[in-house]
Formats: C-alpha cells, sequence, structure tokens
C-alpha cells in the first residue's frame, strides 16, 4: 500500500518537474528541476529493487553531468539573455504532435504491454551487478573506459579558449 | 515493494519520454534542449530497469550502467561543443547556427 | 500488517540522531571559539555565561532578531532554497552510520542502532554528498554579486575535484569488509591483528599497512567536501569578502553555518565508521545487551567528538593553499595515490594477508 502512495508521490513529482524543464524560459530553473526529476527517478528505481543503479543514478546524472549543465549556464552568463520566443507554428506543431505521441503511445502501452508485477524479489546488490558486469561484459566495460577518455580529450579540445573564472 | 504493475513505469517512461520529445522540438535555447534530451534517455533507462525487474535478467540493469556513462560523455562532448559555438557566435540560439542551410 | 513496535523504534532512533545533529552546531560554535582562542593565546568568549558557554545561545538569538536583507537582483526562489541543499545532505546521509552495537530488547527483538541499514550504505553517502555542491554553486549564483559567483563557482569545482579522491579512498576500506554496509564495515573491524603472535592489536582499518594511505586521503578529502581550511575558498576570508554567502543574512547564514558543522560532523561519522572502528571500543568485548550498546554509543560519540576537534585545530593551525596548488593536490597526487591504494588492497587481500 505504501509503496503505492511512493509511487503516485514520485511519479507526479517526475512528471511535474520533467515540465517545467520543458516550459520555463529560465534555463537555470529547468536544470535544477531536471534534478529534482531525477531524484524522483531514482526513487522509482528503487521501488523496481534495483537500489544499486538508483544511487549511481544520483551519483552520477544528478551530482555529476547535471553539476556540468550548471556550470556552462553559469560561465556562458545566459540568465541574462532572454530566450526569443519560438515561432507559434512551430511551437503548436511541436506541441500537437508530442502529445499525440505520447497519447498514443501511452494508449497502446496500456493496451498492449499490461504486465503485472513478478512474485519473487529480484536480487540486484552491488556484488551481482559487478559479477556480471566483470563476467559477461568486460569487454563493452573496457571500449566505454576508452570512450570517456576520448569524450575528456575532446571536450578538452573544443573548449577552446578558456573561460574559467579561477584565478 | 513487488506489487507495483510493471505496466505503470512503462507508462511514466512514455509520458517522460513524450514531454521530451515537446521540450527538443519547442526550444530555441540549445542547453535546454540537451536537457529534454537527457530526460529522454532517462525515461528509456526507467524502461529497461522496469523490464529488467520483470523478466529477472541483470542485463537490462547492466545496459542502464553503460547508458549512463554513455551520456555522460556525451554531455561533456555536447557541452563542450555548446562552448564553442557560443565563442565564435556570441548566442546558444540553435536557430542561429544555419552557415550549412541551402 | 505494519509493525507499530518497529516503527517506534524508527522514530526512536530518528529522534536520537536529530537530538545530536541539532546540538552539534551550538556546542562546535562553542569549540571553535574557545579552541580557536587557545591556540591563538587569547581568551575566547568568556562574558555570556561561565566559560562563555552560553555564546551559542547569544549567537541564535541574534540570528534570529537580524534583519533578512535579501538583494534586489537576487534570483527570489533559487536564493531561499539554496541553504537547503547545503542542509539536507548534512542531516540525512547520517541515517545510514551505524552508532552503536545491535543488542537484544527483552522482548527478544533485535535493535540496530542505524536508522536505515540500507544494502548501498556508503554509496547513499556519496550520492547526497554530491548534492552539496549545489549549494554552493546555487548560492553564490543566485546572489547576483560577481563575487559570490567567483567563490560558489571555485568551491564546487573543488568540491567535485575531491568527491573523486574520496570515493575511491573509500573503495579499499569497503573491499577489506567485502560489502557495501557499514554495519559490516564495523563488524570488519571488531576483530584483532595478532601481532608477533602475542599481541592482538584492534584491528581497525587505520591500523592496516594497507589503508593507512586512504585514511589519509580520506580525511583530507573530507576536509576539502566541507569547505573548511585549507581547503575553504567558499568561504575565503580577505580574499572574496565572504565568499558564496557574502549576500546572505540572519536566518538564511546560520542555516550554511549549521549545514557546514552538520556535515563536519557527518564526515567526521564517516571517517570513525571506516577507518576508525566505528562503535568498537578496543580491546573490550561488548556484549549484547544494553550495557554494550550504551558503551560503544558512548565511544561513539567520543572517536567523533575527538575528530571535530581535529577539525578545529587544523583549521587554526594550517594555511590556506592555492587554488591551482589545491587542484593539482587533488587531481595528480591524490586521485592516484587513491587508486594504487585500491591495488595494493587487492593485492593483500588476494595473498590472504587481509
Amino acid at each position: 500500500m505504501i509503496s503505492f502512495i511512493v509511487f503516485f508521490t514520485f511519479a507526479a513529482i517526475a512528471v511535474i518537474f520533467a515540465l517545467v524543464v520543458v516550459l520555463h524560459r529560465n534555463a537555470v530553473v529547468g536544470a535544477l528541476s531536471l534534478v529534482a526529476c531525477f531524484f524522483a527517478l531514482a526513487v522509482m528505481y528503487v521501488l523496481l529493487e534495483a537500489p544499486f543503479l538508483a544511487v549511481l543514478q544520483i551519483i552520477i546524472y544528478a551530482g555529476a553531468i547535471m553539476v556540468l549543465f550548471l556550470f556552462v549556464i553559469m560561465l556562458l552568463n545566459l540568465q541574462h539573455r532572454e530566450e526569443p520566443a519560438t515561432r507559434p507554428i512551430q511551437q503548436f506543431l511541436g506541441y500537437a504532435g508530442s502529445a499525440f505521441f505520447g497519447i498514443a503511445l501511452v494508449y497502446y502501452l496500456a493496451k498492449y504491454a499490461v504486465l503485472q508485477a513478478p512474485s519473487t524479489p529480484f536480487l540486484s546488490d552491488a556484488r551481482r551487478v559487478g559479477v556480471t558486469l566483470f563476467q559477461a561484459y568486460v569487454f563493452p566495460f573496457e571500449a566505454v573506459s576508452i570512450l570517456l577518455l576520448a569524450a575528456i580529450v575532446g571536450a578538452l579540445v573544443l573548449s577552446g579558449r578558456s573561460t574559467a573564472v579561477s584565478s | 515493494m513487488s506489487q507495483i504493475p510493471t505496466h505503470w513505469f512503462l507508462i511514466l517512461s512514455a509520458v517522460l519520454f513524450a514531454i521530451g520529445v515537446c521540450g527538443v522540438l519547442t526550444r530555441k535555447n540549445g542547453i535546454t534542449i540537451f536537457m529534454c534530451i537527457e530526460l529522454m534517455v532517462n525515461a528509456v533507462n526507467l524502461t529497461f530497469v522496469a523490464y529488467a525487474r520483470q523478466f529477472h535478467q541483470m542485463h537490462g540493469l547492466i545496459f542502464v550502467f553503460f547508458i549512463m556513462a554513455i551520456a555522460a560523455a556525451e554531455a561533456a562532448v555536447g557541452l563542450a561543443i555548446f562552448i564553442s559555438l557560443f565563442h565564435h557566435r556570441e548566442t546558444i540560439d540553435v536557430d542561429e547556427a544555419n552557415l550549412m542551410r541551402w | 500488517m505494519i509493525d507499530w513496535v518497529d516503527v517506534g523504534l524508527s522514530v526512536l532512533k530518528i529522534a536520537v540522531i536529530l537530538l545530536f545533529m541539532l546540538n552539534v552546531t551550538p556546542i562546535m560554535v562553542w569549540v571553535e571559539r574557545r579552541g580557536s582562542a587557545l591556540i591563538q593565546d587569547r581568551p575566547g568568549p568568556n562574558r555570556v555565561g561561565p566559560f562563555g558557554l552560553f555564546q551559542s545561545l547569544a549567537d541564535a538569538l541574534k540570528f534570529l532578531m537580524k534583519e533578512d536583507v535579501v538583494p534586489a537582483q537576487a534570483h527570489k526562489w533559487l536564493y531561499t532554497i539554496a541553504p537547503a541543499f547545503g542542509l539536507i545532505p548534512a542531516m540525512t546521509t547520517i541515517a545510514v552510520v551505524p552508532w552503536g552495537r545491535t543488542f537484544r530488547l527483552p522482548g527478544g527483538r533485535l535493535f540496530e542502532p542505524i536508522i536505515a541499514d540500507v544494502g548501498v550504505g556508503i554509496l547513499l553517502i556519496f550520492a547526497l554528498a554530491s548534492l552539496a555542491v549545489y549549494g554552493v554553486t546555487i548560492a553564490g549564483w543566485s546572489s547576483s554579486n560577481k563575487f559570490s559567483l567567483f567563490g560558489g563557482v571555485r568551491a564546487s569545482a573543488q568540491m567535485i575535484s575531491y568527491e573523486l579522491s574520496l570515493t575511491l579512498a573509500a573503495v579499499s576500506a569497503l573491499m577489506v569488509a567485502g560489502s557495501l554496509r557499514l554495519t559490516d564495515v564495523v563488524w570488519r573491524q571488531t576483530g584483532y591483528f595478532v601481532l608477533f603472535d602475542t599481541l592482538k592489536w584492534p584491528a581497525w582499518n587505520v591500523f592496516s599497512p594497507a589503508m593507512w594511505i586512504s585514511f589519509v586521503i580520506f580525511s583530507v578529502s573530507a576536509f576539502a567536501e566541507t569547505n573548511r581550511l585549507p581547503f575553504d575558498f567558499a568561504e575565503a576570508e580577505a580574499e572574496l569578502v565572504d565568499g558564496y554567502h557574502t549576500e546572505y543574512s540572519s536566518m538564511k547564514f546560520a542555516l550554511f553555518f549549521m549545514a557546514e558543522y552538520m556535515s563536519m560532523a557527518t564526515m567526521s561519522a564517516v571517517v570513525v565508521t571506516l577507518y576508525l572502528g566505528g562503535w568498537d571500543i578496543p580491546w573490550y568485548n561488548e556484549p549484547p545487551t544494553a550495557l554494550g550498546f550504551v558503551l560503544s554509543a558512548l565511544m561513539f560519540v567520543a572517536k567523533v567528538s575527538f575528530l571535530l576537534f581535529v577539525f578545529v585545530w587544523v583549521r587554526w593551525t594550517i594555511p590556506r593553499l592555492k587554488y591551482d596548488l589545491l587542484m593539482r593536490l587533488g587531481w595528480k597526487v591524490f586521485l592516484p595515490l587513491a587508486v594504487v591504494n585500491i591495488v595494493i588492497v587487492a593485492f593483500f587481500i588476494m595473498r590472504g594477508w587481509l
């Protein structure tokens, strides 16, 4: 019973803050709303019996990626530039198209993808994730580390002229 | 813990994905579009974890792990691209990045 | 259906921890001011009550009655919730730290003095410590003051850099325990190292030859995470006016203050749990009774208090590092050392020495 209350509360939080991201003009408020949305999603992962992934979501997404977003927004000093309004036809087509897409998706999911929760608990602690990662997925793991190295080098090269405000 | 039907999570994920699509199509600020893309990626992550729990497969969780790592790399490089765009054009408005238009 | 005794015990545990955390700030304010006076050879506050003990009360009254000045161009909402980002991690991460020995209540029920014994224990601490970066950044940005922004950006860059060495240094203590739960980490340290076949030495992680380096790295990174000297670029008096909380007054400033002392207490608790044996009393086998629990809880509080005093001691002894030296220390010294330490601990575990 409590899990239903938690699910509905945090699903509502996730949807509301996602709407704030999409609709608010200010980029910093949008970034912080996305952080709140990620927290709500982390609670969803806990409800789905994956607590390890929930804390990983907070550490990686809310704790690192969104901090990067916030730094870029603040250092580029974007809050003083108000974004010009989108053309009305693009707004209308965007809202209508995505609403139609969303409604169609939800309708077909509710009709064809009804799945009851499994009765046995899902054991997914850090040990099992680590075992699977290092046995079946060791090559993608190493490949992702090289990819991250490429991303670091790429980001450094692309940023070029430094805009850091530190001494 | 195990009482919530899985399709509710799938519906939540679909709603978040549609909201992300709306943001990408409607906004002009490049960084906001990027944040809506991250929202879509997270909606897909939720789908993966929901199915992983449904079929008791560890592979869904591993996939989400890799998606998070790659999304981090993508965020870093994408923001670096935005920074260099900003240095050249003094604007983040994606409509201004139109040098390749016919 | 709902186990009311369980709920009642949880509420009791939360009340005890909340009491402890909320009282840390006034006590630490007094310790800081008298301790700094001791180190600097001056009397310190001695007017408000015997030995200045009521100074914290006077400070609290002052904060309550001061005018709350909000800069005109500050972003209203973000300016108001920024202190919360610092306070929430400080108050919630203490929920996964075990503060006493598990003992058996008269009804046969087991009382575990830890609010949330989740399977991913320490990762929750790291996750919520990542939240603290937002407090500093948003406070600096929303004040619409260049110096606050500089202070906030510098401090948050420092915090995310030292989060890496914090996490990697803690991994070595977790490898030895073989589990992410902090209760397992503490139980692992209740054993003994047998030296020269006669002397039994408590098996705290700090005494292990493979892990004292990570103890040093973790402690120094804890200083950096809580923005205490020698890493306090957030405040940096005489450089940036008051850093990211220049524009804050009265209650919001008091909240930042409280958040700093509470995160000091939380970090000390985590250091004690990971490296200094948690609630373990050396050379004494605590019985699983109420007496054992009380003694172990007192021992835990004593260890945390000692570490808090070390925080104060270091603040008034060591000068502030230059910012680029600080970043160099974090990335080029601590990060490789922490990784090497993981390899060393893995080697020790493989050979069975740990």
